[in-house]
């Protein structure tokens, strides 16, 4: 017995020393994932663990926010841009040894659009009519109209086993994807554990043996964590954490400029914001820049309804005249809307602390330009029960982009849309954005886009207010990591650790 | 006699179980916030009829007392529920979340209980002298630092001191045992001071009060040496409210130290039952909490049965 335990403990041991050199990359994150099931689970917390890492679809966007080939090597467009034709890359396979082919993609589209799965990325295809596998490495999309967006979008959607299009809940827990790393273990609220897949498709990569996401919700420990080199890398953080590691011995910030937004959002089915006056009121009344140096700590740039990360869609900030700082202006314009008094309006806020920071001087901006405003500080649960009835007269939150600009209006700003809370509704926009959706012409969709950005800046429904910088930080010693706006970690298949 | 004590107490403790998981099921409802607008999230589409389907599916259709009804009977049958996000079953949660949280009980138990009573015992010995009012002072302290700003500030310190220890996060005995106790060494000293404070107030307090009494005038009288006179008389009467408050603070503990799990980030129960509640995740919280009230309970069950062994009057 007692010979038994030793030579189980030598075995321990020996194998103790092998995994020591092999090389884990320890990342600590704030928040746990909801699940790994790519097609149900979109939550940040979820999305920078699997995207790119362990899973990959028929496109992918790179540090330029560019599109480039991922699962799909090569394809061609049609003519009239509704068939999209896509040649798989040979020799591929899945973490579970199962090679890759066309069924495999029919299937995760299915997957995605099915009923029982209820996805949220169901709506990337709306322009799909359907999905064909002509052989083993061919796949059609057969589109209703041309998509322009569809190139982004379906760069998130992962290719998944065909064996899971009917499986509802064994991917939650047991990812099997395409990615250069394969799902080893997930310990709730403890960490997620990756291992280096040996079939990835490309050679060389990836560097790493595995990754391991250590959940330590508490931002003081994280910091001090990477700081002693217990972890290696914090991605995707706030200015707030990143200017606190700055000029840190052994410790190096990547950064880049946000695709999401902070903003205030009012409701414009009642008063006093049905009235397009008291809308650009509050523009005028907004001091963007000192938002952003008070609350921000500086780290971002005033920004109208796209990223300035998007440099090919934004209209400058510069050419939307309410954005110009004007409490006099803003006062005016309430007076000339018929209100007297100050106007009392209560603003919800999300409970993030830099949005929490933000609404603080939204609050006494406002309340210099001729409204009373009162802070409802909520708890997440009854901020989205209000933000979904559109319990509201106002509400400060942030909002997520994308390399493509029709996701940051379709949804958001178009009647009827899934997340336009606002009841706005405006007809000549609703043209311009069904358009602009279909267009090829990259310079008749840059017009029609930047004639959305006019029509949104003053008079829209949300007030933007800043894009942040995004930064990860990381050990010194970490080669190959680049930092991309949409908080993918996918270059995690070139990084490596140096000695 | 004792058996019908014992049987008296088991039957308090059902009681308790009973109108704690009632109460616990009400409330939990009550938290504004639906729990199928959270699990559908902020950022998708959400048709009345997806809402529909998800509310039979987790059950909230139904009137809560056949919600309660339905839940209770299954609970009687060993089945505690599947997780809302996950699907896992709450058993699985539970236990991979238990052994931090009990490891956790145990070490700053051992810590601030154990240490307390010497303590207690050498202030009550030196009442009056500087020394006594120094170490008071010192207790005082230990009660009001907060445990998250002593956790941070262990953390920061031990972080210049000796930075290549890996003392962050939580690895299971059983894979490397060194690792285990290094890790917790922190957390149980965090949660463990305000114990230690605690309780060496209350024996120092206790037994001041025992050594005032008659019995102890009489066994000086008759010769007792004064050892003997503090342990083996006044020690055991102080014991009395000592045993109380550390079979309360066990509970407790058990419930999951929420604050030290998240600064030294151990996934224990405090954090589970935190997700839970930001989730609404309504399976998981409800089971979760009976377990803790379970624990709670067990352990002033125990607590009961050790004043049998400490107090003869009990027994009589």
């Amino acid at each position: 017995m007692a010979r038994m335990s030793f030579r189980s403990m030598l075995l321990a041991g020996v194998l103790a020393s092998g995994v020591a050199s092999a090389q884990v990359l320890e990342v600590a994150v704030d928040a746990s994932p909801v699940g790994l099931d790519p097609h149900r689970a979109t939550a940040f917390s979820t999305f920078q663990m699997i995207n790119g890492t362990i899973y990959e679809g028929l496109t992918s966007i790179d540090k330029d926010l560019r599109v480039k080939p991922g699962v799909a090597e090569s394809w061609t467009v049609s003519g009239d841009g509704k068939t999209y034709a896509f040649k798989l890359r040979a020799g591929m396979t899945f973490h579970d040894g199962s090679k890759v082919e066309a069924a495999d993609v029919v299937a995760t589209i299915n997957r995605v659009l099915s009923k029982e799965i209820a996805s949220p990325l169901a709506s990337r295809l709306a322009a799909l009519d359907r999905a064909e596998a002509v052989d083993a490495a061919t796949v059609v999309l057969h589109l209703k109209e041309p998509s322009a967006p569809l190139l982004v979008s379906i760069a998130t959607i992962a290719i998944v086993p065909r064996s899971m299009e009917a499986e509802k809940e064994a991917l939650q827990r047991a990812p099997i994807g395409t990615g250069p790393f394969k799902f080893k273990e997930w310990q709730t609220n403890g960490f997620v554990a990756l291992e280096k897949h040996v079939g990835y498709w490309r050679a060389g990569a990836p560097k790493l043996d595995g990754i391991k996401f250590n959940i330590v919700p508490e931002s003081a420990t994280r910091q001090v964590g990477l700081a002693s080199g217990q972890y290696t890398m914090l991605p995707n953080i706030d200015a707030a954490t990143a200017l606190q590691l700055k000029g840190r011995p052994g410790v190096k910030l990547a950064e880049t400029l946000e695709l999401a937004y902070s903003f205030v959002g009012v409701n414009t089915s009642r008063p006093p914001f049905d009235d397009a006056r008291v809308r650009q009121a509050v523009n005028y009344a907004l001091n963007r820049q000192e938002i952003i140096a008070a609350a921000l700590f500086g780290a971002g740039v005033p920004g109208g309804p796209l990223s300035p990360a998007l440099k090919d869609w934004v209209t400058p900030v510069s050419e939307f005249a309410c954005y110009k700082h004007d409490p006099g202006r803003a006062q005016a314009l309430l007076k000339e809307a018929g209100h007297s008094a100050p106007v009392a309006i209560t603003i919800n806020v999300l409970p993030r602390q830099d949005i929490r920071d933000v609404a603080q001087v939204v609050q006494a901006q406002l309340n210099k330009a001729g409204f009373k405003v009162e802070l409802k500080n909520q708890e997440m649960g009854q901020f989205i029960q209000d933000w979904r009835n559109s319990n509201f007269d106002m509400f400060a939150s942030t909002n997520a982009g994308s390399p493509d600009p029709d996701d940051y209006f379709f949804r958001t700003f178009r009647t009827g849309g899934s997340t336009n809370v606002f009841k706005y509704s405006n007809t000549e926009l609703d043209g311009l954005l069904d358009g602009a959706r279909t267009m090829q012409d990259p310079k008749a969709r840059q017009e029609a886009y930047a004639k959305v950005q006019l029509m949104l800046a003053c008079d829209g429904p949300i007030m933007h207010i800043a894009y942040g910088q995004l930064f990860t930080a990381m050990r010194a010693n970490v080669n190959g990591f680049e930092i991309i706006a949409n908080r993918s970690l996918s270059t995690l298949a070139d990084t490596s650790v140096a000695k | 006699m004792l058996r019908r004590l014992l049987l008296a107490r088991l039957m308090d403790l059902a009681v308790v179980l009973v109108a704690v998981s009632m109460i616990v099921f009400a409330m939990i409802r009550l938290i504004p916030g639906d729990a199928v607008a959270i699990m559908l999230g902020a950022n998708t589409e959400v048709t009345p009829d997806r809402i529909a389907a998800l509310r039979a599916q987790i059950g909230l259709d139904q009137p809560i007392a056949v919600q309660y009804f339905g839940w209770i009977a299954k609970v009687l049958r060993g089945d505690l529920g599947t997780s809302l996000w996950t699907g896992r079953p709450v058993v699985d949660e539970i236990a991979v979340h238990v052994w931090p949280t009990v490891q956790l009980t145990v070490l700053a138990l051992v810590l601030g209980a154990g240490l307390a009573v010497p303590a207690g015992c050498v202030m009550a010995r030196l009442r009056g002298r500087g020394a006594d009012a120094a170490m008071r002072i010192v207790t005082v302290a230990g009660l009001t630092i907060p445990s998250f700003w002593l956790g941070i500030v262990m953390i920061l310190v031990l972080a210049t001191v000796a930075p290549s220890l890996q003392l962050l996060g939580y690895v299971p005995f059983s894979q490397d045992p060194l690792g285990n106790l290094a890790r917790l060494a922190m957390p149980a000293f965090a949660l463990g001071l305000p114990i230690l404070a605690n309780l060496s107030r209350l024996v120092r307090s206790a037994m001041l009060d025992a050594l005032g009494q008659d019995y102890i005038r009489t066994a000086r009288a008759k010769g007792v040496p004064e050892r003997g006179v503090v342990y083996r008389h006044a020690l055991r009467n102080a014991l009395i409210p000592f045993v109380t408050s550390v079979g309360i603070m066990t509970g407790y503990l058990l419930g999951g130290a929420i604050v030290v799990e998240q600064v030294f980030a151990i996934p224990g129960l405090g954090r589970l039952i935190l997700g839970a509640i930001a989730e609404r995740n309504y399976p998981l919280l409800q089971a979760t909490i009976l377990m803790v009230t379970l624990g709670f309970v067990v352990v002033n069950f125990v607590v009961d049965l050790l004043y049998l062994a400490i107090d003869p009057r009990v027994r009589g």
